[in-house]
């Protein structure tokens, strides 16, 4: 703002409304474009001696508006008891706008005293920049700052901007957003915050990339897609330094569906569906995370303790089970003919009398329960959990510098979710810890944080991991993107450690909860009625929240993706299977794989294109045929059953 | 201003502070004046027009006089004084805004009763200063009594300075009202679109049948035009007009009395401009004590002047004392 801009209002302080070092009042002119949220500049009158006065930066907080009416019954008498005529009166009585603000930062810094009784400006470019201490990462000497959005009052526009160590660490992190659902903002925040980083971060910082879950829909299933942006917004991307323009890499991983060749996600358009990728996991993945899937019962330490023999003592390793066989187990399949040697031997070993009750110090109890546990989750999560093996998996040690990678879970089970949530993030921590991931830093985004971190219920192994991420990703580089429509029910931890916090449009109960009471009722108000694409921002260099309009992300919006793309149907087994072969390699003729798998076992096709994805050899198809192994007729040789069927519960089983 | 009071007092005068209570309000005068009935043959009730619509522009003008004893050398007291009007225009927007202000401050005691080292330190301050006469010193109440003659005068030769220059760039279609009388000044009595509205009548105008009708008049009704002749003020036409009921109350209760341009066109006006100044007691003048006759935009005028006075020659709005916690 040029200096001669006109003032637009003026301190003013009495004794029962003061001004103080943190707070002051100012009047404007009935007709403003001031508003709650507007950032302003006090002036100072110099000493006429050559010295310029303090200078303060303020932003609005609350506003009065009271005429010079003495009691309202005064009006009636005045209107004689009819409203029409009060509107008729000819003089318009006196009026004030009386604003309150919240001190940004004064200038000098001390004495820190109160706000002096000046002239009031509206804030630019420069101006916002030193009152939310901009300054010393947009003009450092290597700029940290990512765009967040415009703050915009009376007409003026000026860019916001995060500082990326404080988001990304190492000296704060994480970034907590809340509102309520249905508005598209959060997602559409996140988005485009997260293209503003890949753009803005710098690169002498290092690597950075955003793994995102895809809870619910299509949400995040089209970001390499460009969506629709009006005028407006280029005109907003243009001015905050953002390229309009979709993710350049992004890499798709979904769960098959239970059939195993199917996906079990939303972007499966024929156009788009090669380029998602298949998540897959096998015993020793889920068995490594089986305090996930176990802890929502009443898990004891013996199924612990008997977990954790199966890790260290039998996942891939001979091993003599007791009864004279030798099992190595790889796979759910292994481990059932594991459990089934045991059970076989415990009766056979008991001679008839009635069976032993333990093997190797545990009891028949324990192991059964365990073993139904695990069964289960290849049941519940079949198409994500394979019965004979690893299959594929995110690119550990291989990621991309400014890529995202989108792991859709949409349609998985619950407990899936938090299966594939533990194992993805904690194998992040791990590659980050040794460095050895591909890149530096690493942004989780979680939609619906107070499902995986509720502030109330049990400590579960999901809760626990965000927790530790919340308190300590920092140092590693992971962050958290995490998003809820209700914070207060968020555990109070998480959403503390949060760096960012980013507020949409909220919910008048929730504004009312505690967490909330920091803000003037006006904010809560504006919070209240925020329009889409608005948003309150509070950062670690920002001492009071902050509104932002920030654009609409340049890709395309989940709903209008499956507009675009619909989702196509399942394909018969036969076509899906020849989907997954040309995925590989596109000289795969799809009538050789039909001929192929021609009165061939499910299992044993699903098991073959494992093998294949896993090895990705060169000649797909000759690759394929060999796995798949020589055709046996039916009702030469009896068929073992691979799949796990769980058992029947035993009457005595407390399980 | 605390240089020259330093001053002074350096100079032997004794710091005082006497704030008069004339000083915030104007006390009526008793008086008795002939008038001619210029309507009729009897002081009538007429009723006001209901759809007398006010001009479109309209100024209002009014004036402050605030003083005050600063200090006292032997019985000679230093008078502070401060008169001020303005004049704010109301125009389509309903919205009051200034359009002329004046003011002057200056010091009402007698030179030649102050020590030689005081009267250099007043003569020196660069203000005004005006001299008593010998013969209006001496008992503090006489002194003060012509020390507030001094600042009525001066107020009223600002408020008229201003009246008139605002009555001259009136434009066509616009009006003035001045609180307070229009007689004073020849120009603004001759005005054909000025209005003086007076709040206090201690000047008796009627006797008899013919008071007891204009002072008894009901809501909604105006008294026949007359012309005032007592005074040696110019020609005007008047009448007055009841705002609010006064049963309940006193006989002045909502009464004021309207002087314009001693014309045939103000007697022939007369219900409509009631009109008019009826539907001004909307907004109420509320917290004015004389609310009842104060028409709000000069309450305004009123509100704004005092926001111009010089904060050490307002009253204290309550004691200064430390009250007790409970």
């Amino acid at each position: 703002m040029s200096p001669e801009a006109p003032p637009v209002g003026r301190v003013v302080a009495t004794e029962v409304k003061p001004t103080t070092p943190h707070q002051f009042h100012f009047w404007t002119p009935t007709e403003t474009s001031i508003g709650i949220g507007a950032i302003v500049r006090v002036e100072e009158p110099g000493n006429g001696k050559g010295e310029t006065g303090k200078v303060v930066y303020g932003v609005v907080t609350d506003a009065f508006a009271y005429s010079d009416l003495a009691t309202p019954l005064h009006d009636v008498v005045g209107a004689e008891g009819d409203p029409a005529r009060a509107a008729a009166a000819p003089t318009v009585r006196q009026e004030i706008r009386l604003w309150t603000a919240a001190v940004l930062r004064q200038e000098p810094e001390e004495p820190l005293q109160p706000v002096p009784l000046g002239r009031v400006f509206l804030a630019g470019d420069a101006d916002v920049a030193q009152a939310l201490r901009m300054d010393a990462y947009l003009h450092a000497a290597t700029p940290t700052a990512i765009p967040i959005g415009l703050y915009s009052a009376g007409g003026l526009e000026s860019p916001v901007y995060l500082d990326a160590e404080f988001l990304l660490g190492p000296e704060a992190a994480h970034l907590n957003i809340s509102g309520v659902s249905g508005l598209a903002t959060k997602t559409s925040a996140v988005e485009f915050l997260l293209a503003a980083i890949f753009q803005h971060f710098p690169r002498q910082k290092g690597k950075v990339a955003a793994v995102c879950f895809n809870v619910k829909g299509p949400d995040l299933c089209f970001l390499d897609q460009p969506g629709e942006l009006r005028d407006e917004d280029r005109r907003r991307y243009a001015r905050l330094g953002v390229e309009p323009a979709p993710f350049e890499r992004v890499r798709y991983f979904a769960p098959f569906k239970a059939d195993g060749v199917n996906l079990n996600t939303l972007r499966t358009h024929p156009d788009l569906a090669s380029s998602v990728e298949p998540l897959v996991w096998g015993l020793p993945e889920v068995l490594d995370f089986a305090e996930v899937l176990l802890n929502r019962d009443d898990i004891d330490a013996k199924a612990d303790a008997f977990i954790d023999f199966l890790a260290d003592r039998v996942l891939g390793r001979s091993f003599e089970d007791g009864f004279g066989r030798e099992h190595r187990v790889q796979t759910f399949a292994d481990l059932d003919l594991l459990f089934r040697s045991i059970f076989d031997g415990l009766e056979h070993t008991a001679g008839g009398r009635g069976g032993s009750d333990m093997w190797r110090t545990h009891h028949i109890a324990t192991i059964r329960k365990v073993r139904n546990r695990l069964s289960n989750i290849s049941t519940r999560c079949k198409g994500l959990v394979a019965d004979d093996g690893p299959s594929s998996d995110l690119p550990w040690g291989d990621f991309a510098d400014r890529t995202v990678y989108v792991v859709d879970v949409a349609n998985v089970d619950p407990l899936g979710q938090d299966l594939v949530f533990a194992r993805v993030v904690s194998k992040l921590r791990e590659h980050l810890e040794r460095r050895d991931l591909g890149v530096d830093a690493v942004v989780v985004f979680v939609d619906e944080l107070n499902k995986y971190a509720p502030g109330d219920g049990p400590d579960t192994y999901v809760k626990k991991m965000l927790l530790d991420i919340s308190e300590r990703g920092r140092y590693l580089g992971l962050v958290l993107f995490a998003a809820e429509q209700f914070r207060s029910q968020v555990h109070r931890r998480v959403v503390g450690n949060a760096g960012t916090q980013v507020f949409g449009r909220m919910d008048s109960d929730e504004l009312a909860t505690p967490g909330y009471q920091v803000l003037s009722p006006a904010t809560k108000i504006k919070l209240a009625t925020l329009p889409i694409g608005e948003l309150m921002v509070r950062h670690p260099h920002f001492t009071q929240p902050i509104f932002v309009r920030f654009p609409r992300p340049a890709v395309l919006r989940g709903r209008d993706g499956v507009e675009r793309y619909p989702p196509a149907l399942d394909l018969p087994f036969e076509d899906a299977v020849v989907r997954q072969l040309r995925r590989l390699d596109a000289r795969v003729r799809p009538n050789a794989v039909k001929d192929l798998i021609a009165d061939r076992e499910p299992d044993d096709v699903r098991r073959a294109l494992a093998a294949v994805r896993r090895t990705r050899p060169t000649d797909v198809l000759a690759y394929f045929r060999k796995a798949l192994g020589t055709r046996v007729p039916l009702g030469v040789v009896p068929r073992e059953r691979a799949s796990v069927p769980p058992l029947d519960a035993i009457p005595e089983d407390p399980y | 201003m605390t240089g020259w009071l330093a001053a002074l007092r350096a100079a032997g005068v004794v710091p005082a502070s006497y704030v008069p209570d004339s000083s915030v309000g104007r006390a009526d005068r008793a008086d008795v004046a002939p008038a001619a009935l210029v309507e009729g043959v009897a002081v009538g009730a007429h009723p006001i027009d209901p759809h007398g619509a006010g001009p479109p522009a309209t100024c209002f003008v009014d004036g402050i006089q605030r003083w005050r004893v600063i200090g006292v050398q032997g019985v000679v007291p230093i008078v502070r004084a401060y008169v001020a009007a303005a004049a704010r225009r109301r125009g389509a927007d309903r919205r009051l805004v200034t359009v002329a202000d004046e003011s002057r401050e200056f010091v009402i005691t007698r030179r030649e009763g102050l020590t030689p080292p005081a009267r250099q330190a007043l003569e020196e301050s660069g203000l005004d200063i005006v001299d008593l006469p010998a013969e209006d010193v001496g008992q503090p109440s006489r002194t003060l009594t012509a020390a507030h003659l001094r600042v009525d005068r001066a107020r009223e030769a600002v408020e008229r300075s201003l009246a008139e220059g605002c009555a001259a760039g009136l434009a066509g279609n616009e009006w003035l009202v001045v609180d307070g009388l229009l007689s004073d000044s020849e120009s603004l009595a001759a005005h054909p679109r000025a209005l003086g509205v007076i709040k206090s009548h201690g000047t008796q105008f009627f006797e008899g049948a013919d008071l007891e009708r204009a002072l008894t008049l009901p809501d909604r009704h105006r008294s026949s035009v007359f012309a005032p002749r007592s005074h040696a003020h110019r020609a005007v036409y008047s009448w007055y007009l009841r705002l609010w009921p006064w049963e309940g109350n006193d006989l002045l209760y909502g009464l004021v009395r309207v002087e314009a341009r001693a014309a045939p066109e103000t007697v022939a006006r007369a219900s409509a401009v009631s009109g008019w100044l009826y539907a001004e007691r909307a907004p109420l003048a509320t917290p004015d004590t004389r609310w009842d006759r104060l028409l709000y935009p000069i309450h305004d005028v009123e509100t704004y002047l005092n926001a111009r006075t010089p904060r050490d020659l307002l009253p204290p709005p309550a004691s200064r004392l430390p009250r007790a916690a409970s």
